[in-house]
């Protein structure tokens, strides 16, 4: 899906600008390969070779079976996680000024989990309901955060505002440990969905979240001339005729929904939100609607890759999609901290 | 100071209780029996029976023992809801591999029954609140269970009863090997036990109880090698290695949920639907606590019941 | 010749360092005290003086409980101590060992000597050396930034984001119900705790604390920038290495023993500072605050859901973030650091 629509893009901004075709290009065809390696791979008896020849139309009928209905969706699952996940990191970080916005960091994610574990207790089992909840929940962290950064001094200083999110992961988290322990009936099914994996989720998950996900990509494409308006600064914002106000209320929507979303897929992710607006930025610069741009390829790109290893490094068994992304994103967010001058938004 | 009188008197009885041990071993009858510790002398007929695992919360109830203390199960808040009946408002003293042992002391138990996996530092501070009867029997074997409850009938001064018990056991599995023997032909008595995790299948090693109970009735139980030495189940197994469970019956259990839920979580995934066991309705949702994780003669006769029950949807 | 000597606290010092004493005394006793059975205080003495005439009684206090609170006190006291020193020696009052993942090293670095990677080393061992190269990469990492603001902070927290990472990825090589089995530690519990680990834990202390009062004047300069420091005739460089090498002996032998606890660290010395005079590095009082905090949040606890067990790591989480929330957030944040 987001690579029909970066392929979309290209014509559009090779005339706005030529420097993007180029990156734009190879996280495409980065995020191809890393799309059929994600089919190829997997615990299963299935080789490479019989998968290639299922996806040119030969092989065996288990072969077939096994790339079309177990890795595609979670091929498809990925993509979608990676691509929420991005975008709202961007978004996340033009409209607070801050490069080290990342949902999982300041505590979006885990409100979701947190939310999610609350449900789970009471009871609640299908797939629509959790998406709603963790969406739910997304939006309460997601509006903390806004608010934080309308405390005085809060918005100027990046690395408090982070600090602040990871003290707030850390609450929610032990939070949802107690829940955990009060019921050890719950706490099997909770583990499974507060782990950051996109392993075993199904195809239902990934429907009850499309709706949300097309709202928020509409909404992203409503927001991102006025979010780079407002880059210039409030007052330059105003007078090119937006609400600030209201920007910021839209994209706590899209935060929250995007969010909500990639949590009810993969659990909270940490660290993908960083990492990939810092690539788009690296080659798109201040603009954020180029930023955005390239957060479609690259986000799925970095989410696949991530799970692709997931499955190859503790082979047989899986490990956490969480922990490779924890791998990749953390040396990045030291990378940021080390950089002399902190990359201005 | 007042709130302190009941704690006094409590500890007054204990001692009491103590004194009238020492007292009982001159005058009233004691019998001795092996454990895993070595040789325990116990006061001919226990009266307060504090269990710290399944298999002898199980044992003792069976033989009619009078049980006040028990661990959960693994994944509930009590202990297994097919013991509940009998077990009534037992009272709780830990989690399986986490024994609180100020709640062992606040039931004041005259004997104690654990796991053939207790350490000796727990061993040694368990036995000075009363005698401590640690399981000497092998785990993972197919007469495990009838070993055991003899050991806890004989500590519990009950071996006549414990051997009644075994015996109706026995006969109940006769009866199921009957049943089994006319109903499903020889050829498709291949069948493998798994618990469903959302992340995949868990496929129970072929020593578990349960296990060795379908066994004895006539399936041939697999775990096609996927469990390691001495492990009671395998690593979650991922969906595209389902054929690996791929037998004529699959008998499907979760801890979380009673087995139906699990079927219906199972048959959401593509993977499920295309074993063969589920194209001929023989996939058997059971309860995980029961099937998974008991053990004793009164799980063997609610896990035959299960099986008997499967069958007879069989029957056209 | 006497840059380090020991030297007597102030008047105010020393009533803070009793009060303290005397709190941590109380939650000794009612740590000792409650429980599944309950023991009554008068009864509780009886049972430490060997004078009790009950046995069930002494078994409950000198047996069970005892130790475990032994262990709290001194892992809480070792946390706070450790906290205390580095906030004092990055100039940062964030700069805790549990914030800037040091923590999380040791217990990585504890967890690989436990699950069998083939490193032989003890688990107290593997976590001092977690702790050291946790260290040197936070400190490393800050180089020419400083150790002051919050920088240096989310290095930390890069840090033990990647430790955390590295745990996750050796318990997932383990069998499922090992892991789970593990989980308690990695959250930080007092119920895993070894003999061993407890007593390396009660040396590394007592040397620290000692060398520690000997060094109260050079430590109590390092608050003041490097130019007042050296004219009072401090060897800055020499007594950082020290101070953060006792630093890490303690978080690390800590760690051993009951996991990464979280923020007992940075709350203790927090309340020591409040009741000591201001200018003076309070480590005594924070070490004694530390150590009953830990020994409250360790009853909580093993009280709130009994007869199950809640790992106090999570309790002094849920009861130090929103703390550490309301310093982060306050609009009218003094010099934080």
């Amino acid at each position: 899906m987001s690579a029909s629509l970066s392929a979309r893009a290209k014509p559009r901004n090779v005339v706005a600008s030529r420097p993007l075709l180029l990156p734009l290009t190879a996280a495409g065809f980065f995020l191809f390969w890393v799309i059929v390696a994600s089919l190829v791979y997997g615990a299963g008896p299935v080789t490479p070779l019989e998968v290639l020849a299922t996806l040119v139309g030969q092989g065996s009928s288990e072969a077939w079976f096994v790339v079309t209905e177990l890795r595609l969706p979670r091929t498809l699952i990925g993509l979608t996680t990676g691509l929420a996940l991005g975008i709202a990191g961007a978004l996340l970080q033009a409209m607070t000024r801050n490069p080290l916005a990342e949902p999982g960091l300041l505590g979006v994610s885990a409100g979701a989990g947190f939310a999610v574990a609350v449900a789970i207790l009471v009871g609640a089992s299908t797939a629509t309901l959790t998406t709603l909840i963790a969406q739910a929940g997304a939006l309460a962290g997601c509006s903390l955060v806004i608010a934080a950064t309308r405390v005085q001094g809060l918005g100027n200083d990046p690395v408090r505002l982070v600090l602040a999110g990871a003290t707030l992961s850390g609450l929610l988290l032990a939070l949802t440990s107690m829940l955990m322990l009060m019921d050890q009936r719950a706490a099997d099914e909770i583990r499974f969905w507060i782990t950051g994996s996109i392993a075993g989720k199904t195809l239902a998950t990934f429907q009850a979240t499309l709706p949300s996900l097309v709202i928020a990509l509409a909404l992203v494409v409503v927001v991102a001339r006025p979010l780079a308006a407002m880059a210039l600064g409030e007052r330059a914002a105003v007078g090119l005729g937006h609400h600030p106000g209201r920007i910021r209320f839209l994209i706590t929507i899209i935060v929250a929904l995007l969010v909500g979303a990639a949590t009810a897929l993969a659990g909270p992710l940490i660290f993908v939100g960083l990492v990939v607006p810092f690539i788009a930025r690296a080659f798109a610069g201040p603009d954020i609607r180029k930023t955005l741009w390239l957060c479609l390829p690259i986000g799925p790109a970095v989410v696949l890759a991530a799970d692709v290893v997931s499955r190859l490094i503790a082979a047989p068994a899986e490990m956490p999609l969480g922990v490779v992304t924890a791998l990749i994103g953390a040396p990045v967010l030291l990378a940021i901290v080390r950089a002399g001058r902190m990359p201005s938004l | 100071m007042s709130q302190h009188k009941p704690i006094k008197r409590f500890f007054t009885a204990a001692a009491a209780l103590l004194g009238a041990m020492a007292l009982g071993q001159a005058c009233a009858a004691t019998h001795s029996v092996d454990t895993a510790y070595g040789t325990v002398t116990i006061n001919s007929e226990p009266q307060r029976v504090v269990t710290l695992y399944e298999g002898a919360l199980d044992s003792a109830l069976a033989v009619g023992a009078n049980a006040i203390g028990a661990v959960i199960t693994r994944g509930g808040n009590d202990v297994a809801e097919y013991i509940k009946p009998l077990a009534g408002d037992i009272a709780i003293v830990g989690a399986p591999a986490e024994t609180n042992i100020e709640a062992v002391i606040a039931a004041r138990p005259d004997i104690i029954l654990a796991p053939a996996q207790t350490n000796q530092q727990q061993y040694q501070l368990l036995s000075r609140i009363a005698p401590v009867v640690v399981s000497n029997v092998p785990l993972f074997q197919a007469d495990s269970w009838e070993q055991e409850t003899r050991l806890f009938g004989r500590a519990l001064g009950r071996d006549e009863a414990a051997e009644t018990v075994i015996e109706d056991v026995k006969a109940r599995i006769a009866e199921v090997a009957a049943l089994v023997e006319k109903t499903v032909p020889e050829d498709q008595r291949d069948a493998t036990l798994v618990r469903w995790m959302p992340q995949g299948p868990l496929v129970m090693a072929e020593g578990l109880f349960s296990v060795t109970l379908l066994q004895a009735v006539g399936f041939q139980v697999t775990d096609n090698g996927l469990v390691g030495d001495s492990r009671p189940h395998s690593q979650p197994l991922s969906l595209e290695n389902l054929v690996r469970m791929d037998q004529n019956w699959v008998f499907l259990a979760t801890l979380n949920a009673d087995g139906q839920q699990a079927l219906e979580a199972a048959r959401q995934t593509p993977a499920f639907n295309r074993l063969k066991a589920n194209g001929q309705d023989r996939v058997v949702a059971v309860n995980g606590q029961l099937w998974t994780s008991a053990t004793g003669p009164l799980a063997a006769n609610a896990i035959l019941d299960d099986i008997e029950t499967a069958l007879a949807k069989l029957a056209p | 010749m006497h840059r380090y000597r020991f030297t007597m606290p102030d008047k105010r010092t020393l009533v803070a360092n009793l009060v303290l004493l005397v709190l941590a005394g109380a939650a000794v006793m009612t740590s000792l005290s409650m429980g599944t059975v309950q023991i009554a205080p008068a009864e509780v003495i009886r049972a430490l003086t060997g004078t009790t005439v009950d046995p069930m009684a002494a078994f409950v206090i000198n047996e069970l409980r005892l130790s475990r609170v032994m262990a709290g006190l001194l892992s809480g006291a070792a946390l706070a101590l450790a906290g205390c020193l580095m906030q004092t020696l990055a100039r940062n009052r964030l700069a805790t060992p549990g914030i800037i993942g040091i923590d999380n090293a040791a217990t990585a670095f504890a967890v690989a000597s436990v699950v069998g990677t083939g490193i032989a080393l003890a688990p107290s061992a593997m976590a001092l050396a977690g702790a050291a190269t946790a260290t040197v990469l936070a400190f490393g990492l800050a180089g020419a930034n400083g150790t002051r603001g919050y920088r240096f902070i989310v290095a930390g927290l890069g840090i033990g984001a990647i430790a955390g990472a590295v745990t996750q990825v050796m318990l997932s090589q383990v069998a499922i119900d090992d892991a789970n089995a593990a989980y308690p530690w990695t959250v930080g519990s007092l119920n895993a705790r070894t003999p061993e680990s407890v007593q390396l834990l009660a040396l590394g202390l007592a040397v620290g604390w000692l060398a520690l009062m000997f060094l109260s004047r050079a430590v109590n300069s390092l608050q003041f920038s490097d130019p007042v420091a050296i004219t009072l005739g401090i060897k800055l460089k020499r007594t950082r290495l020290l101070g953060l090498g006792l630093s890490v002996l303690m978080t690390g032998l800590a760690v051993s023993v009951c996991g990464p606890v979280g923020l007992v660290a940075l709350l203790a010395p927090e309340l020591a500072r409040s009741l000591c005079r201001p200018g003076k590095v309070p480590l005594t009082a924070s070490a004694l605050a530390g150590a009953g905090f830990m020994v409250v949040a360790d009853l909580l606890g093993r009280t709130l859901l009994s007869p199950l067990e809640i790992p106090v790591g999570i309790i002094t989480a849920i009861v130090g973030s929103p703390y550490l929330l309301w310093i982060l957030l306050r609009p009218s944040t003094r010099s934080l650091t």
